[in-house]
């Protein structure tokens, strides 16, 4: 009977722990709903921009750049006042680069941050398993990913501020053909990233009258790529276009010199970052890097805002790893455009709800009649104050998203000489544009 | 022919590296029945090491010898601190696995969190190419596949000709039996441990030095090729991971030579499938099935 009492008494309490649960949990969410929908000037709570990319893993160097363009970004805003009284912050969501690990992360993200504000992010590896998850909780996202899946997108929240990796492809054939360069050879590894440069690759070479001899598409990370680098070399291919993870160029290119011949090697923008170049160069020499690599990637030349997001760079050397290598690189420029968007966006709604500043994105980027335009934040918070509609030409340069909400336009080409990159040429949107259509 | 001979040559020199790591990897299962998920990451420390010695100035390969010798401590340490102790509370295999898993992300998250997500590489040269008998080698890698030729004998005749090797083919086979024959059992399987950590240090070492980049990933991306040609030979037995590693190395390069090679490392686990449903011990399984018999 005792037994029986004691057991009815634990379940008693245990209900009445159920109830206060229940309650603490409506209360949390009205307090968030509250919070999500926080007046303009509040002058409450610090906000919040995800970085929802990989930080660990194969493809952490994307984590690296998000951080290399966010701080900053933060950073500027602070200094100048922060966004409509709030303080801004970034915080991180390791997805490892891999959606089974990028759907939890995600997920705990907009269950656990109720400040949330926008999402740098996130990466081609988990954007299909990630974008729906952000879209559902109605936060406008700035993502960097190349598929092309995007790029007709109508999800209102998808902005893309960086060029998909299709048109990096018909960058590289155009470049090559400009070259007089009209045998090639593919050598892109199997992932998801990398083959969505193939298709604008395949279709703007046979354009331009290129002939593609081999596509190889191979597995990373092998310790010999002997007999891929064979086959390539038995095609007599003028040039070989790449993308893959540094490690597995630097060993198939590494096998091509100890086969005997280098031949030109065009990389898309995956090639052109810190990692891939260094480890490459170590691969294959100085010399022959200088002479037979050309790498290509949205090219931006130095506005006002890029000058001030180097000055913020340098001083967040704390939150961000390697930060020299980064400045006035897109891969960080774009993100830091990102964040500084969504803040003017925030401030021309008078509201901190992404819902209803998303639109706004578009407003403060467009350009228009009449509209001011700036170069930085604190510039834009003033005109914005004083009634004006504005232009954000940010670090990156004009953003330009389209309908489908993608902005891209043009595209350099790079040599790297003892360490440095060296522009090589320039291609520009309208040339991009005519040669994928077969009239370049 | 002299294609063949080519892809081959290649495919020799990822044996090679297969084939040190495979008799380090069989060794510890063939003499703690212990089926060690950390070993790739032994592997990647080992290397680690060796860059911090070649970082400092010492030639790669004094560099390899240290990072060959941290690799043996580092196994010794892990097996005498934390695999035995948790042997003689949990005997089940399934919580031991999950043990040397995760010690495994202990080792490769650690390595990441000190030196970060990025490549570093050994300052090294690879050497001239060398043209023999229609392949084409590096200095470099000719010196790999004579390591593990290397590897290969010392190892044979270790087992074969001395009593430390006879000790440990028999802690092998029963080891209450060995004890009670007087072998001091201890002993020898800390041997055994120093000696297959050694090998893991060697094999994460050259596997650097051929694909010039190391990170955190290096030794448990490569891992699981090393698990399938000891399986492939049968588990437990370092000559069958000799001929497994072969046998996965030579294919993996040949395939990918005339087929698409996005099927490289499918071919090969296509063998292993095919040759495990024939010979379900593997090709020489000898010691694992002793083990069955002597149960």
């Amino acid at each position: 009977m005792t037994h029986r009492c004691r057991d009815t008494r634990r379940w008693r309490a245990g209900a009445a722990t159920s109830h206060l649960l229940v309650g603490v949990c409506l209360l949390g969410t009205v307090l968030w709903g509250a919070n999500a929908g926080v007046a303009a000037g509040s002058g409450k709570g610090t906000l919040t921009v995800a970085m929802d990319v990989a930080f660990t893993g194969p493809t952490a160097i994307d984590g690296i750049a998000e951080a290399a363009g966010c701080y900053p970004a933060v950073r500027v805003i602070n200094q100048s006042g922060g966004v409509l009284g709030h303080k801004i912050a970034c915080s991180v969501v390791d997805t490892r680069g891999d959606p089974s690990d990028a759907i939890p992360a995600t997920q705990k993200m907009l269950a656990t941050t109720s400040t949330l504000v926008g999402v740098l992010g996130p990466e081609s590896g988990t954007a299909t398993a990630v974008v729906p998850l952000i879209t559902k909780a109605h936060l406008p996202m700035i993502s960097q990913d190349g598929l092309s899946l995007f790029d007709h997108t109508t999800n209102r929240y998808f902005w893309r501020n960086y060029p998909a990796d299709d048109v990096g492809g018909v960058a590289l054939a155009y470049w090559a053909h400009h070259e007089g360069l009209n045998r090639a050879a593919l050598f892109f590894d199997n992932s998801v990233a990398a083959q969505s440069s193939v298709p604008g690759l395949l279709r703007t070479y046979k354009h331009l009258g290129g002939k593609v001899l081999l596509n190889l598409k191979v597995s990373p990370d092998s310790t010999s790529y002997g007999s891929e680098v064979h086959k390539v070399l038995q095609s007599k291919a003028q040039v070989v276009f790449t993308e893959t993870d540094p490690q597995t160029d630097a060993t198939a290119l590494k096998n091509l010199i100890e086969q005997g011949n280098l031949i030109p090697i065009y990389g898309t923008n995956a090639t052109v970052i810190p990692t891939w170049l260094r480890d490459v160069t170590k691969a294959i020499g100085k010399a022959d890097m200088s002479k037979y690599y050309r790498g290509v990637e949205p090219y931006a030349p130095t506005y006002p805002a890029t000058k001030i997001f180097n000055k913020a760079l340098l001083a967040s050397a704390k939150q961000v790893a390697t930060t020299k290598t980064w400045i006035g690189q897109e891969y960080a420029t774009t993100p830091f455009d990102g964040v500084i968007m969504l803040a003017l966006a925030m401030t021309e709604a008078h509201t901190t709800n992404p819902a209803v500043f998303n639109k706004d994105i578009l407003s403060v980027t467009a350009p228009g009649k009449g509209k001011k335009v700036v170069y930085s934040y604190a510039a834009g918070v003033k005109a914005l104050k004083s009634g004006k509609k504005i232009q954000y030409i940010g670090a990156s340069g004009p953003t330009l998203f389209n309908k489908w909400h993608n902005a891209f336009g043009e595209f350099g080409v790079y040599r790297y000489v003892n360490g440095n990159l060296k522009l090589a040429g320039v291609i520009s949107a309208a040339q991009l544009t005519k040669a994928e259509s077969g009239a370049g | 022919m002299q294609t063949l001979a080519l892809y081959a040559g290649f495919g020799l020199v990822t044996a090679s590296i297969l084939c040190i790591g495979a008799i380090g990897f069989t060794m510890q299962f063939g003499i703690s029945n212990l089926f060690n998920l950390a070993f790739g990451a032994t592997m990647t420390a080992a290397a680690y090491m060796t860059y911090l010695c070649n970082a400092a100035g010492l030639d790669i390969w004094v560099a390899l010898l240290l990072g060959s010798v941290g690799g043996a401590v580092l196994s010794y340490i892990v097996n005498r601190g934390l695999y035995s102790p948790f042997r003689r509370r949990t005997p089940s295999l399934f919580a031991m696995i999950m043990v040397t898993l995760g010690v495994g992300l202990i080792i490769q998250y650690g390595i990441e969190a000190i030196w970060g997500a990025t490549d570093l590489s050994y300052t090294m040269s690879t050497g001239r190419s060398l043209h023999l008998a229609g392949m084409v080698l590096t200095t470099v890698q000719a010196i790999v596949i004579a390591i593990a030729v290397g590897a290969a004998v010392t190892v044979h005749s270790l087992l074969r000709y001395t009593r430390v090797g006879k000790a440990m083919r028999a802690v092998a086979v029963n080891e209450r039996l060995a004890r009670n024959c007087g072998i001091p059992v201890r002993l020898v399987v800390d041997g055994a441990w120093l000696l297959s950590g050694a090998l893991a240090g060697v094999a994460g070492v050259v596997l650097v030095m051929d694909v010039q980049v190391l990170n955190s990933n290096s030794g448990s991306d490569f891992f699981i090729l090393i698990v399938a040609a000891a399986v492939l030979g049968g588990i437990g037995s370092p000559y069958g991971a000799m001929l497994g590693s072969l046998v996965i190395g030579l294919v993996a390069e040949v395939s990918a030579g005339f087929l698409n090679p996005e099927f490289k490392d499918v071919t090969s686990f296509v063998i292993l499938v095919v040759v495990l449903l024939l010979r379900p011990t593997g090709v020489i399984g000898s010691v694992a099935s002793a083990k069955e018999v002597a149960r």
